[in-house]
């Protein structure tokens, strides 16, 4: 088993070199789904660009600042990605424990006076140079793994018992990001964990007692307010929108005409006047899409979603060819994170979601975030390019 | 297992495919099945427009006085979007160097009538130290700037100042929602400036200008980003009038100084008391015979026009004053929307008819005894003081104003009206012929209808009344409402400007001119943009000799020693200005009579015709007379006193 992580001579002749990389796992690399990958990061730096680059130039701050961030949390996160190839993820199994923990801990130490409050969740470690480290992002990564060991190595005999620790090793991350409050990657933790145990065999009848338990866990957060008034606000308001413009639903009315405001071709880069004046708040973080819909209209946010629809198809095809069950688990998991976190966001800002707080995967301004998709896409190459070993 | 997993996964790839459908389809609807609604929801979201009035035109007079223009004024004014503490800061330095109280400074910034776009004038009239002040420490006052304001300026004249014709120019005032409404589709919005009467509100739309704008692209934030479009405003046309300011302060003046001098004077009505006149209010026309254009048009008390438009408009005590009746309605324009009686100034109309109805020939003597009793169970009908004039023909009895003569006129009519004979209406007919009971067609808003009445008049005004004894009674079209509208009284109401035109009328032998205000328009650079030309109405055709008889019998009134106004006239070039006249003293219940006076000069080929009305003053000879005297000497350029003198002497002696 070798690997390119490995430091070779330079006076390694050609011919060696390339004979041994044939022999590598890297020869199967899947370009598409990493070419797509890529291809969707940097879009993200133009709509980032275009988002904040008005409200910068008038504080006479670097036009380029969130674009220059952005780039170096890309940049360490496609790096981490093939880390993350290089290590044959079947050993990543026996780790999956560690990662668990250390996620856990992670969480825990974010309550805790060392993490940071913004915009009323406690869910960010400050770090030198201005940049935050989010913990609950790599949540999702660790579950990923921690649950995918776990369903397959109890594969065929899962019994209630064993899917009542599966729950309990989700809960635990779950109410963790509760007391944040970060709703959002609540949900996806949520999805992520029904995905694997639906995929794991787990009975149906077992299946359906969870909605259950999952459908009044919902109840019973909201009843017993748990969630702040304007998180209940924002989470119903898609149903009754149009009304109340100025209140909860104000941002999804301004994400609405952003997005119309592009019709077939887009205004037209840096020149969507929605964005430009600032209409749409939270535009760069979970509204970037109404960047994308506003300024290279249909034809763009219908190519963005068709490298989405990319991403995924690669992923979920990753799950099908797998060369085991853990393999197939793990790009499970990313399928339920991508597609989830996707729908959510891109549907939020259309207004047929709800409001929740979750980032549009690759596109959406945020260091952690990048670096946790590029880590899964990572996890879902590597599996690919290991299919036949 | 291979199989189970297979399906399952499958299961997952269905939802997937289904999810991504459905963004798809939402990403189409949104961006081009919905085109249009989303176009007008980026419009309101983003771009603001702010209207920039236009400056109102000027007024002027026909010699190119300006009677109304615009001043421009300093204004300090402060940006709307200041944040909190930036606010109280700056309201707060201001207040200081204003020496104005906060809370009016925060009153005027939230002013709902100003954009949130544009800056608020919060103090205008601004002494120069203190822009001063405000320009050198800009850093301590962010978003306060001095401006220049411009705010309608309405002259004055004489000395003392006053008012030049307030009632007649009028004044503007903010629009309110009812001329927002009866003005739908005209582009007024709220917070513009609207004429509200007079010339103002009559050319209202010549003098309002077309408002610019600025098409403003604003941010999430209300903040400004750029200009996306920029109009110009076109100022208003100014109006060009036909009266002359000169004449029209003398008119003014006049009747200001006659009220008072008639104040100091004894009532003699009252023979028990000594009681003064009231003289509340006075009214006066100076019309051009020969087309009709309006020299002059005062009414007294008057207001000062400027308190309309001072910072913030009007203050309510001031508007309540302004309206209050113990106050006499310093904004109603008597010359044309006060009714009086106008006494024995009717008789030519009278006159009129009587030629007409072939009672009586110009030279068909009458013997005056100084009464005239119609009927048995009345008591006669006098002559003032009782003045028996002996055999007096038509223009003897214009000229000394004999009662009884006319008396059997209007006792005539009476008879024809009674016996059925078409004659019987003839008086009234005459009347309306005249101009009486219509508007004038002049270009003022609310002019009087006044009244001539007659059996149906007197029929439709009694139909409310509840008795039916005293319904029937009252609806009796009796021969003292004929006898009594013959010398001016009775039921019959004029407006002096009713007055002055029906002896235009007379005197240029039945031609009728719509009494004009407005000579000419032109646009804020001065081209001549309309030529308003003198409308005639359908002329009357006069009897044979009823012209020529009246008018030698009104050149008496002046001229005669025996005529009513020949004291008033005493001095007067009458060889080189010839005038005929005649004075009305009409009596009013309960109340001293109002002195009327109308004069004609140069009735051979008429030049002008004047006529004032002074309520509860006495005799026509006594005040009106010699204010028309005054005026006519200002108006052809000849050596009079300072003030009008009222002849107090002439309440006492004969003549009405």
């Amino acid at each position: 088993m070798s690997t390119i992580a490995r430091s070779r001579p330079a006076s390694v002749v050609l011919s060696d070199r390339k004979a041994r990389l044939l022999a590598t796992p890297f020869r199967h690399v899947d370009v598409l789904l990493i070419g797509s990958t890529i291809a969707v990061a940097m879009l993200s730096l133009l709509m980032i660009y275009s988002s904040t680059q008005p409200k910068l130039a008038a504080q006479h701050i670097d036009q380029l600042y969130f674009v220059k961030r952005q780039a170096v949390a890309i940049l360490v996160g496609i790096t981490l990605m093939f880390g993350v190839m290089a290590i044959d993820y079947r050993k990543l199994r026996d780790l999956g424990v560690l990662f668990y923990v250390a996620t856990v801990l992670g969480l825990l130490a974010v309550l805790s006076p060392l993490g940071h409050a913004t915009k009323g969740a406690q869910a960010r470690f400050p770090l030198p140079g201005g940049f935050e480290l989010q913990p609950s992002e790599f949540a999702k990564f660790a579950l990923i793994i921690a649950l995918a060991a776990y369903l397959q190595q109890h594969r065929g005999e899962l019994d209630a018992w064993r899917v009542a620790v599966a729950v309990t090793l989700g809960i635990v991350p779950i109410g963790l990001v509760l007391l944040q409050p970060d709703l959002g990657t609540d949900l996806v933790l949520v999805v992520i964990l029904l995905g694997l145990l639906t995929v794991a065999g787990v009975k149906v009848r077992h299946l359906l007692v969870l909605l259950l338990l999952a459908v009044t866990a919902c109840g019973a957060v909201v009843q017993l307010g748990v969630l702040k008034r304007y998180q209940i606000d924002r989470l119903t308001s898609f149903l009754h929108q149009g009304q109340n413009v100025k209140g909860a639903t104000y941002n999804v009315h301004q994400s609405k005409i952003a997005i119309g405001n592009g019709h077939l071709t887009g205004k037209g880069f840096h020149r969507g006047t929605q964005t430009r004046l600032g209409f749409v708040p939270e535009q760069h973080t979970d509204f970037i899409f109404t960047v994308v819909g506003e300024e290279l209209g249909f034809a763009g946010g219908a190519t963005l979603l068709a490298l989405f629809a990319l991403i995924v198809w690669r992923t979920w095809r990753t799950a099908m060819l797998a060369g085991d069950f853990f393999g197939t688990l793990i790009c499970i998991g990313v399928t339920a994170l991508l597609t989830f976190q996707i729908f959510e966001n891109v549907g939020m800002t259309m207004g047929i979601m709800p409001v929740t707080g979750i980032p549009l995967p690759f596109m959406s301004y945020g260091g952690s975030a990048v670096m946790a998709y590029f880590l899964c896409i990572g996890l879902v190459a590597g599996v690919h390019m290991r299919r036949f070993t | 297992m291979i199989e189970g997993r297979q399906v399952r996964v499958g299961i997952v790839g269905v939802v997937i495919v289904a999810l991504f459908c459905a963004l798809f389809v939402r990403l189409w609807f949104l961006q081009v099945g919905s085109g249009n609604q989303v176009a007008a929801a980026v419009q309101t979201n983003s771009v603001r427009t702010v209207r920039i009035p236009a400056p109102r035109g000027e007024v002027v007079d026909v010699h190119g006085n300006v009677i109304v223009d615009n001043a421009v004024k300093t204004a300090i004014t402060v940006r709307r979007n200041l944040d909190g503490k930036q606010r109280v800061d700056v309201l707060n330095r201001l207040s200081v160097v204003l020496g104005q109280p906060i809370p009016l400074l925060q009153k005027a910034l939230d002013d709902p009538r100003v954009s949130p776009y544009s800056p608020v004038p919060v103090a205008t009239d601004v002494p120069f130290d203190q822009l001063a002040y405000v320009k050198e420490h800009q850093a301590d006052f962010p978003g306060v700037d001095a401006v220049a304001l411009t705010v309608r300026r309405y002259h004055t004249w004489g000395n003392p100042s006053m008012p030049l014709a307030p009632q007649l120019i009028g004044y503007v005032g903010e629009i309110n929602g009812n001329e927002l409404k009866a003005r739908k589709g005209q582009g007024y919005e709220l917070g513009d400036t609207i004429g509200k009467s007079g010339i103002e509100l009559s050319m209202e739309s010549e003098l309002r200008g077309t408002p610019g704008y600025d098409k403003l692209e604003v941010d999430n934030r209300g903040r400004v980003q750029r200009v996306v479009e920029h109009k110009d405003p076109i100022p208003g046309n100014n109006v060009y009038l036909t009266l002359d300011a000169n004449l029209q302060g003398t008119a003014q003046a006049a009747l200001g100084q006659a009220m008072q001098q008639d104040r100091a004077l004894q009532d003699p009505t009252f023979k028990d008391r000594f009681v003064t006149f009231k003289a509340p209010g006075a009214a006066f026309v100076l019309l051009d015979a020969r087309d009709g254009s309006i020299k002059a048009m005062a009414s007294q008390p008057d207001f000062d026009p400027n308190i309309f438009v001072q910072k913030n408009g009007i203050d309510t005590p001031t508007w309540r004053w302004l309206n209050d009746p113990a106050n006499f309605q310093p904004l109603t324009n008597r010359a044309v929307q006060g009714l009086y009686a106008p006494g024995s100034t009717f008789k030519p109309v009278t006159a009129t008819a009587m030629l007409q109805s072939g009672f009586r020939t110009p030279q068909t003597p009458y013997n005056d005894t100084g009464s005239f009793k119609c009927c048995l169970n009345q008591p006669p009908f006098l002559n003032d003081h009782g003045t028996a004039y002996g055999t007096v023909n038509l223009p003897r009895a214009l000229t000394v104003s004999s009662d009884a003569y006319f008396y059997t006129v209007g006792y005539q009519f009476w008879q024809w009206f009674h016996i059925g004979d078409p004659r019987g209406h003839m008086l009234q007919d005459v009347a309306k012929s005249y101009g009486f009971g219509s508007p004038t067609g002049i270009n003022l808003a609310d002019e009087a209808r006044g009244r001539v009445p007659d059996s149906a008049w007197k029929i439709a005004f009694n139909v409310n009344t509840a008795d039916p004894v005293q319904k029937a009674q009252n609806s009796v079209w009796n021969p003292g409402d004929d006898i009594l509208m013959a010398v001016g009284q009775g039921d019959l109401l004029v407006s002096p400007l009713q007055l002055a035109s029906a002896y235009q009328t007379l005197f240029n032998n039945g031609t009728r001119f719509v009494p004009r205000l407005v000579d000419h328009v032109t646009d804020y650079r001065g081209n001549v943009l309309r030529q308003i030309a003198p409308v005639r109405k359908d002329p009357i055709a006069l009897p044979a000799g009823a012209h020529d008889a009246i008018v030698q019998g009104l050149m008496g009134v002046a001229s005669d020693p025996k005529g009513t106004a020949y004291s008033a006239f005493q001095g007067f070039p009458l060889p080189l200005v010839p005038v005929a006249g005649k004075t009305g003293t009409a009596q009013v219940r309960g109340k001293s009579a109002t002195s009327i006076f109308v004069a004609v000069t140069k009735p051979d080929a008429p030049d002008l015709v004047a006529a004032s009305f002074v309520e509860e003053a006495g005799y026509g000879a006594a005040v009106s007379a010699p204010i028309v005297r005054h005026v006519l000497d200002a108006a052809y350029g000849l050596p009079s006193s300072p003030q009008v003198q009222i002849n107090g002497a002439a309440n006492t002696s004969q003549g009405n």
